[in-house]
């Protein structure tokens, strides 16, 4: 204990929320850099046609084709799900929603926990034998 | 000619009920904080001919009780201020025979920027989370702890990591920033809370994997 | 809050359009309502994937080709890049980096990182869709 402190004070370190906020960090690197071009692959090269979808492939095979596919899938919409939930829900709260902050919580970590599951649980149910690299 | 000028003149010529805080008249005292055309300033430091040819509002400071005219209730300001224990924490104080406690010009730069604050208040008027939320531990509070936290002379970690690391600490905080932007020394309260952030989280996680401690 | 007070103290209440005051604050709430799109994207995704998985591959992609998904990821791109690059300019500005004397500033952190985005991008399409 440091010389000539009384601790008469106590305090309550929000150790959850701060891995919470790590996460929700990495989510946000991760929707900087992977979320874009999973969303131009997805939702505009592939329906336009556009490089590198000439026509022939579609953005299913990266679900089910590689390991590494899966793996950027499943890294991708994590992230970039539970960085957003955790963002929006406290965007909420600003905008004159405070006090149903505990409500707001607790649809966001549904949502973001439920989803993340869902994601894994889809993933695999597409790919009944672990694709090659 | 600056707008604390124009209040003094009001108060003597106009109105002498006109009540304000205001000392130093030259940036460094911190008393005379106000909503100047709707930013927080200084009244001491907002020049008139920023605002020629209009006519502006000087209101008191966002965010806090106003008692009455400019004057608000700075309360609660003062008790953060204490509560993170704005003071060296030794472990074991040395005989002052044994000398003072050396720091490197570098060890000085890693906290020196966030010991210019002047108590002026400017950065709990333009937070919009304090404002919604008035158990937030705020920008001029957490940037005085990371100020000791990161002096090299401190050993008080054990002390502050608790109160700055609550709920109401730093977690509230969404990166508005506009703390930093309108501090009038060049603290960057915004840095200082992104900081401790990374100390708390990098804490929580480490506290977990190596539940017996470790370094 | 003091106790014992004889006079009453005028308390102002933050409004719901607190951030509209300000060019800051109305940036600020741009920047965290990209975060809906975000979680919208990948919400759409995850439901695609149920589509799929719970019928046929054909109905996933249907739903790609639909006009509003296009039309919706159109957007939910926009609001992306736009978090990335406010994503990019916040870190330029917590974490500043020193090489020797000099400290960065967040624009060339910004800029760095955009192009590091944009290779690891093309990266991904290369590993992912080329190869």
């Amino acid at each position: 204990m440091a010389a000539g402190v009384e601790m008469r004070e106590t305090h309550k370190v929000a150790r959850l929320h701060a891995v919470l906020w790590g996460i929700f960090s990495l989510g946000g690197m991760i929707a900087a850099f992977l979320l874009p071009v999973m969303i131009y692959l997805t939702g505009i090269a592939y329906p336009l046609g556009l490089w590198p979808f000439n026509g022939s492939r579609d953005p299913s095979f990266l679900v089910t084709g590689t390991l590494l596919g899966m793996l950027f899938v499943f890294v991708t919409i994590a992230g970039s799900l539970f960085h957003g939930i955790f963002r929006f829900q406290s965007a909420l709260t600003e905008v004159g929603l405070l006090r149903f902050k505990k409500g707001l919580e607790a649809v966001g970590y549904f949502l973001i926990f439920a989803g993340i599951i869902v994601l894994a649980y889809y993933l695999l149910v597409l790919n009944p034998s672990l694709p090659t690299l | 000619m600056v707008v604390l000028d124009a209040l003094n003149y009001i108060k003597a010529n106009l109105d002498g009920s006109l009540t304000y805080r205001w000392s130093c008249r030259m940036g460094v005292c911190g008393s005379c904080g106000a909503n100047v055309d709707g930013t927080p300033k200084l009244t001491c430091a907002s020049f008139l001919h920023e605002f020629k040819g209009r006519t502006i509002n000087v209101e008191p400071l966002p965010n806090f009780p106003v008692i009455k005219d400019l004057v608000v209730n700075m309360e609660d300001f003062m008790e953060k201020l204490v509560k993170i224990k704005p003071w060296i924490i030794r472990e074991k104080e040395t005989p002052p025979e044994q000398g003072e406690y050396k720091q490197s010009a570098e060890e000085l730069e890693r906290y020196q920027q966030f010991s210019s604050c002047i108590n002026c208040m400017l950065c709990y008027s333009a937070c919009p989370i304090y404002g919604l939320n008035e158990k937030f531990l705020g920008p001029a509070a957490t940037a005085l702890a990371y100020r000791y936290i990161e002096d090299s002379r401190d050993q008080g970690k054990n002390v502050r990591f608790p109160i700055v690391h609550e709920m109401e600490g730093v977690w509230e905080c969404t990166l508005v920033g506009e703390c930093s932007v309108v501090c009038p020394k060049g603290v960057d309260p915004m840095l200082a809370i992104q900081k401790t952030k990374i100390l708390g989280a990098t804490n929580a996680i480490r506290s977990i994997l190596m539940p017996r401690g470790g370094r | 809050m003091a106790e014992n007070k004889s006079f009453p103290e005028l308390r102002r209440k933050l409004t719901p359009g607190w951030w509209t005051a300000n060019r800051h604050y109305v940036q600020y709430m741009f920047r965290e309502w990209t975060s809906l799109f975000v979680a919208l994207f990948s919400l759409v995704y995850i439901y695609g994937l149920s589509l799929w998985a719970t019928g046929s591959r054909n109905a996933f992609l249907n739903l790609l080709k639909n006009p509003a998904t296009i039309a919706f990821s159109f957007i939910a791109l926009i609001f992306t890049l736009y978090h990335a690059a406010t994503w990019f300019y916040l870190l330029g500005q917590v974490v500043p980096m020193k090489i020797g004397k000099t400290t960065s500033k967040p624009w060339q952190a910004l800029a760095v990182n955009l192009v590091l985005m944009l290779i690891v991008s093309y990266l991904v399409i290369w590993l992912l869709v080329l190869r």
